[in-house]
This record gives structure tokens, C-alpha cells and sequence, in this order.
């Protein structure tokens, strides 16, 4: 489904990705973990070009999007992405930010856009904040809205960018379990997270990645229970 | 002093005066909104000009270039002066004094203007953008739906400031001879050679409109606060 060769990125001298070539089949839930600092966001950022990349080839289903000419706003619209600071529209009630970009894009209409909106709120158990504001909710509502808010594109895959970094302790098990239930649903993903059981529990593939390459990747049972890298035994020694 | 009564009558009643001051004032006050309505106009232009991005490779756009050049060189310059060109240079054959004066306002307010809305977008997450990029909207559609309205409330405050400041800098226009609230009550008093009941009177009536607006803002500004629920 997305096909990385070879991608490089700097931020004016300061080499972020040096070489990272992967490849992600539909179905994939793949986890990606590191040290701060490895280059693990802004390899999930490139995926969608938040983050342009210097170099390297990113294909989507087919489709070159490294290629200037491609249409990346249409790309987007396929990719789902969770961000760590949930970045609700804090102008948008929690309706319209879920139903603002199927409508305005003519993916639906508006009372298409709203049933759905209102049957993936009630999944999440937050059917009854469809009219609040984001600043009155709580951290881990308001993740659960922002991922719902990318459902409602019904995305062909779905980024997370440490999506429970900033929460509460006590609310990363209701983002987690949303995030679970996605995955068994079949929904591709792509996770960058510090929650090592998380990692270890959902995904198919874990790449450990560190100054910007990939060290190391395996089956989760594998990878964490025998490191071959002296790199990731450091690190999982000091997470586990 | 019991001849205050007399120098009030003077200034203000006499010879229907007080008609004057209403004309002058009539006029500061239109001057004011034309050349506000123009410097908001010009500041959001100037303020996205500023703020385009620039392509691979290039540090910055030509508008954004542009838009810093008129921003250096109208703050960069005394107001008066940048009337008195309008009126003696660029605009020499005209005679509307009014509307060069309007504009003459208009294009200073402008830089100061885009500077509060350049600063209002900025203030404005940047995850917010990136979180409408990400669901497939283009950066002009994210910009209308969710930036700017954001950026209205940051910058609501200083924009009122700026307005405030702007009615008070009218009172240069005499120098273009139109008759505004400061220059009636300049010319009253070389009339009645009393200048403490005119100019103190005029300095009244700048300060309670500029208090009455004051209060204004102030409760449009609460009104937009209400979605933050803070």
C-alpha cells in the first residue's frame, strides 16, 4: 500500500531521516518506536508530506506523491492522521470539526456527513458532546474526536503521531482501546508511540528506528523479546 | 472667574458655533471610519502577502517582499508628511480633500494594520493548519475556515487600539485645510483670543468617544470569547 525508498531529510544541518526504505502492506499495523529525537514523527509526517522530504520515493497505491505534480491534497484526503496535541478546529464544534472536510470537499452531504458523524461519536461513547466546544473537553476526549474526525474521511490508512504522549495517565487506556478496536477492524496503521505494550499487544511489525535509519525491524513478539542491535537492547532496557 | 459663563457662550454658542464644532466633528469621525474600513482591507492584503510561502528554494515571494517594502517605508515616514505628499505631490490636482486624506490614512493604518493581523495569524497553533491539511483541505480553504477566524480574536484588541490612534491622528488634517474637530476649536480660539474653552472642549469630546468606544470593544471582545468557554 505505501512504498518508501530511500528518504532523506534535514531541517537546515540537522539530518533527520538518512536512508529509510520500508514497505507497508494493506492490513499492516506497524509500530514505530526510538528515542526522541530519531527522526520516528517526522518519518510518519513525510508519509503524508506535512513534511516534505528532501529525497526518496514515497508510492501510494501505485501513485508516486513525492511527485510535484501530484495532486496531495487528494492524497491526504485518503490518509487519516492523529496528532499528539489532537489539534481539534477550536473554532468548530465537535460536529463540524468532524463534518467540516467530508462537506466541504463534496465527499458528502451535509446530512450524510452528520449521520455519520453521529453514529462514529456514538462508537467512541461521545454521542453526547456533538455540540460542545473543544477547550470543554477532556485530553483523551478530545483524541477520541480527532480520530474520529479522520474516520469520517474513511481514510485507506491511519497515521498516529504519539497519540497518547499528551494525555492524562488515567486516559490513555480509552485512546488506546479505540485505537485497538480500529486495528481489528482490518484498518491499516501506522503508530509512532512510546506505549511499549501497546506496541507489543497490536501491532504486526515494529520498526525501531534511530539517527534517522531504520536499525531495526520485526514481528513484535520477536523484536522485543530478543534485540539483536546493541542500539535496541539499550533503548528497550531503559523503556521496559 | 464669573465671567466664565461669558467665554463658554462665546465658544460654543455664539454665532451658532457650536454648528462648527458638530461639522468638525462630523468630519474626524467620517475621515476615521473611511480610512479604517481602507487600512483593514489593506492590512489583511499586506498581512497574506507577508505571509505567502516562498518555493522550494527561494527564501522568500516577491508579494511577501512587497509587502515588507510599504510596511518599512509608511512607518518609516512621518504621517503628516506622508498627507502633505498626497496632498501637494501625488494628488496635487484633486480636490476632494477629503478623500485624500481618507486614503492618506488609510495607507498608514494599513501597515500597522497587517503587522496586528500578521502577528494574529501567527499566534494561531500551527497544528491547526496541519490538522486541515491532513484531512485533504487546501491551505485557503483551512486559512478561511479556521485560521482566520481564530486570528479575528487575537487581534480584536490591538486592532481597537489602532483604530483608536487613528481618530486621534486626524487632527492633522488642518494642515490639508479641511476643517476637522481640532481645527474648529483652533480657529475659535484665535477668533475669541480665549484658547482654554475651545481646545479643552474639543479634548472632552475626542475623549468620550474614544471611551465610549473603549467599552464597545470591550464587550464585542467578551461576546467572541464565549466559544473558548475559558
Amino acid at each position: 500500500m505505501i512504498t518508501v525508498k530511500d528518504l532523506y531529510k534535514s531541517f537546515d544541518d540537522l539530518k533527520v531521516l538518512n536512508g529509510i526504505s520500508t514497505q507497508i502492506d494493506a492490513g499492516e499495523k506497524i509500530s514505530i518506536i526510538g528515542p526522541s529525537g530519531s527522526g520516528k514523527s517526522t518519518f510518519l509526517r513525510c508519509l503524508n508530506l506535512l513534511d516534505e522530504p528532501d529525497s526518496g520515493e514515497i508510492w501510494f497505491e501505485d501513485q508516486l506523491i513525492t511527485d510535484p505534480k501530484t495532486d496531495v491534497n487528494k492524497v491526504r484526503e485518503q490518509m487519516g492522521m492523529v496528532f499528539q496535541n489532537f489539534n481539534l478546529f477550536a473554532n468548530k464544534t465537535v460536529l463540524e470539526n468532524i463534518t467540516l472536510a467530508p462537506v466541504l470537499l463534496k465527499l458528502k452531504s451535509k446530512e450524510e456527513a452528520y449521520e455519520n458523524a453521529l453514529k462514529l461519536l456514538g462508537r467512541v461513547g461521545l454521542a453526547s458532546k456533538a455540540d460542545s466546544y473543544p477547550s470543554s473537553l477532556s485530553g483523551g476526549q478530545k483524541q477520541r474526536i480527532a480520530i474520529v474526525r479522520s474516520l469520517a474521511m474513511n481514510p485507506k490508512v491511519m497515521l498516529f503521531d504519539e497519540p497518547t504522549s499528551a494525555l492524562d495517565p488515567e486516559m490513555v487506556g480509552e485512546v488506546l482501546d479505540v485505537i485497538k478496536e480500529l486495528a481489528h477492524e482490518g484498518m491499516t496503521m501506522v503508530i509512532v508511540t512510546h506505549e511499549m505494550g501497546f506496541a507489543r499487544e497490536v501491532s504486526t511489525r515494529v520498526l525501531f528506528i534511530d539517527e534517522g535509519i531504520i536499525m531495526e525491524e520485526n514481528k513484535p513478539e520477536e523484536l522485543f523479546s530478543s534485540p539483536k542491535t546493541k542500539r535496541l537492547q539499550d533503548f528497550l532496557s531503559k523503556v521496559l | 472667574m464669573n465671567d466664565l459663563g461669558t467665554r463658554f457662550y462665546n465658544a460654543f454658542i455664539a454665532k451658532e458655533r457650536y454648528m462648527l464644532y458638530l461639522e468638525g466633528l462630523g468630519l474626524t469621525i467620517s475621515i476615521s471610519i473611511t480610512a479604517g474600513i481602507i487600512g483593514i482591507i489593506l492590512g489583511v492584503i499586506l498581512a497574506l502577502m507577508r505571509l505567502s510561502e516562498p518555493k522550494k528554494g527561494r527564501k522568500r515571494t516577491i508579494l511577501c517582499t512587497i509587502s515588507t517594502a510599504y510596511s518599512d517605508v509608511i512607518r518609516g515616514t512621518p504621517s503628516v508628511l506622508q498627507l502633505l505628499i498626497m496632498w501637494f505631490v501625488i494628488f496635487s490636482s484633486s480636490k476632494n480633500g477629503f478623500l485624500v486624506a481618507a486614503l492618506s490614512f488609510g495607507i498608514n493604518s494599513g501597515a500597522y494594520v497587517s503587522e496586528i493581523i500578521r502577528a494574529g495569524i501567527l499566534a494561531v497553533d500551527k497544528g491547526q493548519m496541519e490538522a486541515g491539511l491532513s484531512l485533504g483541505l487546501t491551505k485557503a480553504q483551512t486559512m478561511k475556515q479556521i485560521i482566520l477566524p481564530q486570528a479575528v480574536k487575537n487581534v480584536l484588541p490591538p486592532i481597537g487600539n489602532e483604530f483608536i490612534t487613528l481618530i486621534k491622528e486626524t487632527a492633522i488634517v488642518g494642515y490639508v485645510s479641511l476643517s476637522d474637530l481640532t481645527r474648529v476649536a483652533n480657529q475659535v480660539s484665535s477668533r475669541t483670543y480665549d484658547a482654554f474653552m475651545p481646545l479643552i472642549g474639543a479634548a472632552i469630546v475626542y475623549f468620550v468617544i474614544i471611551k465610549i468606544l473603549t467599552l464597545l470593544l470591550g464587550k464585542l471582545e467578551r461576546n467572541l470569547r464565549k466559544s473558548d468557554n475559558r
